[in-house]
């Protein structure tokens, strides 16, 4: 092993070796050299999806973007109508064309919930007869993965997604020697710690948490909890939205109420918001659905176009008082994280992802019942209150999350690439 | 205006908060419901002193309508002066005693028209009453329904469920004197 071989802790092959030194035996191979005149290394990424999406997806993208900062970043992924080689950015993406489909990611979740609740998980083994059922549909489309794999050769490989043992296994296709880092992305906890994902924590000789809370769950679930590092995410506030606030509510004294919901939908964060607009008639108060924006005030509804730009959420967020997310993201509540970086508190459901922030990040409110929702809400009107909790929250931020080059510097010393050298910055 | 939303929320010398502690503290506050529905206003009685005062201008103008339309020649007196004068009346009604008749009528028809207004008001102000009652009625039973509503959120309460610390309710109601819920409902 090399000095500057990242420590991921498995005996370099010979191979391995002259592929560093930049000898271009594929048109991907980059022409950035360690000072010693090698190559960079090939990390492959293997993502179910490529796109920014969903929390995960951008997550996962920000980590590629970190590595790409000290490496070749391959992603490898099921996605595509046909198999297809493409850049995107500083990424090469490899599209299998064998997408994972919803229905398949559905039931193997609704049978790790099912599985979980019915406590058949207490030895730490599943039931037989469900580990095919798991796996129908969500292994065979990392088949060709493999083939990918082979050709890249890569000296590392991060799978994005704890539930991907389709991917493990085209990895140890390809290579069973090649080190794996793993990004969780355990947006459900019960998931973490499901048996049947074992062997994937096994193999990784590294795992990537986003919180503090999934970092805990991983190292209570798995052995070797040194493994499971915490990474944060690469979010900076937007001085602009501070410079101008958004009149959509028509004021500044505001509470902003986040539901991820069509309005007219039966769902218990429509009823609650409800309920919050009945309860505070003399504040304004903005509430964003899915489908509308609705300013509430003395008892007036006014309906006006959704907010689709992350800008204006972001300005919107800037100048409320509070930030009651109803539905935060399930891996790091990212919404929650904007809203403290410009210093607004936030309130959220007991249990969700976002406690961290409120509770960790002394940042906001927590409630487990819509009384204890009004309590918080009412509480944070008191301006020595939400200063308080604001200034705290903002100071949470900015040091979890809020430095791209500390992400960075996580992400790559936690899968073992610290010491190589930096390229242009490439966050995705 | 940059920086308007940190100078007004930003208070860097404030006590740090314990987001656990504070929530606990928030929950112990509202173990017992301090709450009932809103009283509704009294009355405003100010509408029967106008009415009355409306009453007597009335009164006033029934009798004093009628203005004099003929010439009494007894009114003039006696003499060379009280001749000159029925003369002077007697050509002065002439000529405006078509114009004084129109006018007396014209100030009849205007009492009517006060009459009948004042029928009218009264009317409207009865109704308004009515309405103000209604609106009354329906303040209480938006209470009432806001007392459900109490209710149910109490209801929901996990520590209620365990039998919270705090709560002190006996069968026949709080022992510390506050407002249990269900006394809420029943307050209106």
């Amino acid at each position: 092993m090399s000095p500057d071989r990242p420590a991921t802790g498995r005996t370099e092959p010979a191979a391995r070796t002259d592929r560093r030194t930049g000898g271009g035996d594929h048109p991907w191979r980059s022409t950035r050299l360690w000072p010693d005149g090698r190559g960079l290394p090939t990390v492959a990424l293997l993502a179910p999806t490529w796109g920014p999406a969903s929390e995960e997806g951008w997550m996962t993208r920000q980590v590629a973007g970190a590595l790409a900062t000290v490496a070749d970043v391959h992603v490898v992924t099921p996605q595509g109508l046909g198999a297809d080689d493409r850049i995107d950015s500083v990424f090469a993406v490899h599209e299998l064309g064998t997408p994972l489909t919803r229905t398949a990611e559905l039931r193997r979740d609704l049978l790790i919930e099912a599985v979980t609740a019915s406590g058949a998980t207490g030895g730490g083994r599943v039931p037989a007869a469900v580990g095919p059922l798991l796996d129908r549909g969500v292994v065979d489309p990392w088949a060709g993965a493999s083939d990918v794999l082979d050709r890249l050769r890569p000296d590392l490989v991060v799978v994005a997604g704890h539930q991907h043992v389709g991917a493990i296994d085209a990895v140890d296709r390809a290579d069973p020697d090649v080190p794996v880092a793993l990004l969780a992305l355990g947006t459900d906890l019960d998931s973490l710690d499901f048996p049947h994902f074992d062997r994937v924590f096994d193999r990784a000789g590294s795992v990537l948490a986003v919180t503090e809370t999934e970092r805990s769950a991983v190292a209570a679930a798995h052995p070797r909890p040194e493994r499971a590092h915490r990474i944060g995410a690469p979010m900076a506030a937007n001085d602009s939205a501070l410079s101008e606030p958004n009149p959509w509510v028509g004021s500044t004294d505001y509470a902003i109420i986040l539901t991820d919901a069509h309005s007219e939908a039966e769902e218990e964060v429509v009823e609650l918001a409800r309920l919050i607009r009945l309860s505070f008639p003399e504040q304004p108060i903005g509430i964003s659905y899915r489908d509308v924006f609705v300013v509430w005030h003395e008892g007036r509804w006014s309906a006006g176009w959704p907010v689709e730009r992350s800008s204006d959420l972001g300005r919107l967020m800037a100048w409320s008082r509070m930030t009651v997310d109803l539905r935060p993201g399930p891996l790091f509540a990212r919404r929650c994280v904007d809203s403290l970086l410009f210093g607004t508190p936030i309130i959220v459901p007991a249990g969700s992802r976002a406690q961290e922030h409120a509770q960790r990040g002394r940042g906001g409110l927590w409630y487990s019942s819509p009384g204890e929702l009004m309590w918080c809400i009412e509480a944070l009107f008191d301006p020595d209150t939400r200063g308080a909790l604001g200034n705290q929250g903002r100071a949470y931020a900015e040091e979890e999350y809020g430095s791209t080059d500390r992400f960075i510097e996580r992400v790559v010393g936690a899968v073992g690439l610290a010491g190589a050298p930096a390229g242009d910055r490439a966050a995705g | 205006m940059a920086r308007a939303k940190d100078q007004k929320d930003r208070r860097p010398n404030g006590p740090a908060i314990d987001p656990t502690e504070f929530l606990e503290q928030l929950k112990e506050g509202h173990q017992v419901l301090q709450w009932e529905p809103l009283p509704p206003p009294p009355p405003n009685r100010t509408i029967g002193v106008e009415q009355d005062r409306n009453r007597a201008s009335l009164e006033y103008l029934h009798h004093h309508w009628q203005l004099p339309h003929t010439y009494a020649p007894e009114d003039t007196g006696g003499g060379a002066k009280g001749k000159a004068v029925g003369l002077f009346g007697r050509l002065t009604f002439r000529v405006l005693g078509r114009y004084l008749r129109e006018e007396r009528d014209l100030l009849s028809h205007m009492v009517q028209v006060n009459e009948a207004l004042e029928r009218r008001c009264d009317q409207l102000t009865l109704l308004i009453q009515q309405l103000h009652t209604e609106v009354l009625n329906r303040q209480v039973a938006e209470a009432r329904n806001q007392a459900v509503l109490a209710v149910w959120l109490h209801s929901r309460l996990p520590a209620d469920a365990a039998g919270a610390p705090g709560t002190t309710s006996t069968p026949d109601g709080p022992a510390d004197g506050a407002v249990s819920p269900g006394d809420a409902a029943r307050t209106r």
